[in-house]
């Protein structure tokens, strides 16, 4: 998960390396750091530097690592012989690795020889049981596989042991919204919601996940949530505004005829309104005109 | 006593969606599709005009799609133009199959139009265009049938999805080798960024092809 600074300064630093201006190993470090994953730009710019003797040389002992990062690249490119070769590579300096048995077995997923991946990181498992990558490349074959349910049971029971690594239950999350389980991925967002509450994306994405189970209580939270977010991005979210908007019109419609929520919730949306009016009129001017149609039509109900 | 049905899709609305497909290789894609039926009842037909890249994360989310769904109406209602179908791009290569979230949100097109049309792209096909001479789309369509399930259009019906412009292929082709697939804005990156928007992408892809047409 990256912020927004990092995401730009990554962006510059692509667009430099790409025009010519230099500046491809700083990239690929950064890249690498903030686990993106851009495997074709890695792909181009790591092999323009291990192809050049000279480039490699400089970069001492980290000309393995960026063997490394260039045959994860090229696999997830399906450059199938690029990977091969950086393996072979390694396998020559580092014998017996386990870090390259690691590669190894992705090699064999990537060709998709699922049993034989299966077999190779079952054995690296026995020597490691606590290998993260390893337990996690388990799920993400299942999911290649179209074996979303065993992707599902092999994360659980990858968070049973690691229940602290945020980006399997955000990957976990969406592997439940995208099969419209969306009790399950609410559950995940309040596990990470409890464990780092200061991080707007939980929020955010727990009161999108709660609007669209539906029914007023959850409705009712999921504006808290959107409100919270507001809160934690100092009312810069385009998303946050949106949704409370949103909510108060969909709870509104719940709500006719019946007391309703009073004038604190309609004061809620006029200033979320306002603040998205005052954003468009100032970066997207041209579709301003597009944005109010849009509040006043989630206006109708108050 | 009626013509079958055609469903035609414009150059310009094909080639945005395929390339919103490569721009998010990793993750599912998709979008709305904009037109008007046409040809009364000797010659029934789906015009698709023009199509508007929405997502390529957290598909099954409700509150941006509705966002989205209220602002596109709004916009083509003043040209004059309705919904009149959805595209979606699975996340794996080799999967073929019409999804539940895709269904559902075919579901919600169909209240606009009965004969709403559901395009999931092919990924074979499209992985074999530079190779082929193939002039049709490389997307499977799907229409909803009585029984309220959406239904594969297999390719013997005369109610397959064409290309108007018979070149399209071409075009796409030599957009995919150039790169253009990186200037498209969805939905999602105006929502992240919402000083980034499509408008400035229909002007330049029409001008390219003005260009190399009049360089030919």
């Amino acid at each position: 998960m990256v912020s927004k600074t990092e995401e730009a300064q990554v962006n510059r630093l692509e667009n430099q390396v790409d025009n010519g201006g230099g500046g491809a190993w700083e990239y690929l470090c950064l890249v690498r750091t903030l686990k993106l994953r851009r495997s074709d730009k890695v792909l181009k710019h790591g092999l323009s530097i291990l192809n050049d003797p000279k480039k490699r040389s400089s970069l001492g002992p980290d000309e393995w690592t960026l063997y490394e990062q260039v045959a994860i690249a090229a696999m997830d490119c399906q450059c199938l012989d690029v990977a091969k070769d950086c393996i072979k590579v390694l396998q020559k300096r580092f014998p017996d690795s386990k870090r390259v048995g690691k590669l190894e077995a992705m090699l064999l997923e990537a060709k998709g020889s699922w049993v034989e991946a299966e077999k190779a990181y079952t054995s690296l498992l026995e020597d490691n049981p606590l290998d993260q990558v390893i337990h996690k490349r388990r799920s993400a074959m299942a999911k290649a596989q179209g074996n979303t349910s065993g992707a599902i049971e092999w994360l659980n029971k990858y968070l049973e042991i690691f229940m602290a690594d945020h980006d399997a239950w955000r990957e976990l999350a969406e592997i439940y919204v995208s099969l419209q389980m969306y009790k399950q991925a609410a559950f995940c967002y309040e596990e990470l919601i409890l464990s780092q509450p200061t991080t707007p994306l939980y929020h955010l994405a727990y009161a999108d996940v709660l609007y669209t189970l539906g029914g007023l209580e959850n409705l009712q939270t999921a504006k808290k949530y959107y409100a919270s977010t507001i809160d934690l991005t100092g009312g810069k979210n385009t998303r946050a505004l949106l949704g409370i908007c949103l909510c108060t019109f969909s709870i509104g419609e719940l709500t006719k005829g019946r007391n309703k929520e009073g004038k604190e919730s309609s004061d809620l949306q006029c200033l979320a309104a306002a603040a998205l009016e005052k954003d468009y009129k100032q970066r997207a001017p041209t579709k301003l005109a597009l944005l109010n149609s849009t509040l006043k039509s989630l206006k109708l109900s108050s | 006593m009626g013509g079958e049905l055609r469903y035609e899709i414009g150059q310009n609305a094909y080639i945005k969606l395929i390339l919103h497909t490569l721009k998010h290789k990793t993750s599912a894609v998709n979008g709305v599709l904009l037109g008007r039926v046409s040809g009364g009842d000797t010659k029934p037909v789906v015009e698709i005009t023009d199509s508007v890249p929405l997502f390529h994360s957290q598909i099954g989310l409700l509150p941006p799609l509705e966002i989205a769904l209220v602002q596109i109406e709004e916009y083509y209602d003043q040209q004059g133009l309705n919904i009149v179908g959805y595209y979606h791009a699975n996340e794996r290569f080799d999967d073929f199959e019409l999804g539940t979230v895709a269904k559902n949100i075919g579901d919600h097109i169909y209240r606009y139009i009965p004969q709403a049309a559901v395009l999931l792209l092919d990924n074979k096909k499209l992985e074999a265009l530079p190779k082929g001479k193939d002039r049709s789309p490389v997307m499977q369509l799907y229409t909803r049938d009585v029984s309220r399930s959406w239904k594969l259009v297999g390719s013997d019906g005369s109610s397959q999805v064409t290309i108007k412009e018979p070149s399209a292929n071409i075009v796409l082709v030599d957009y995919i080798s150039s790169g253009k697939w990186q200037d498209i804005i969805d939905f999602d990156d105006h929502l992240d960024d919402i000083s980034k928007y499509e408008h400035k992408l229909l002007f330049s892809l029409f001008f390219h092809h003005l260009i190399t047409y009049f360089c030919e």
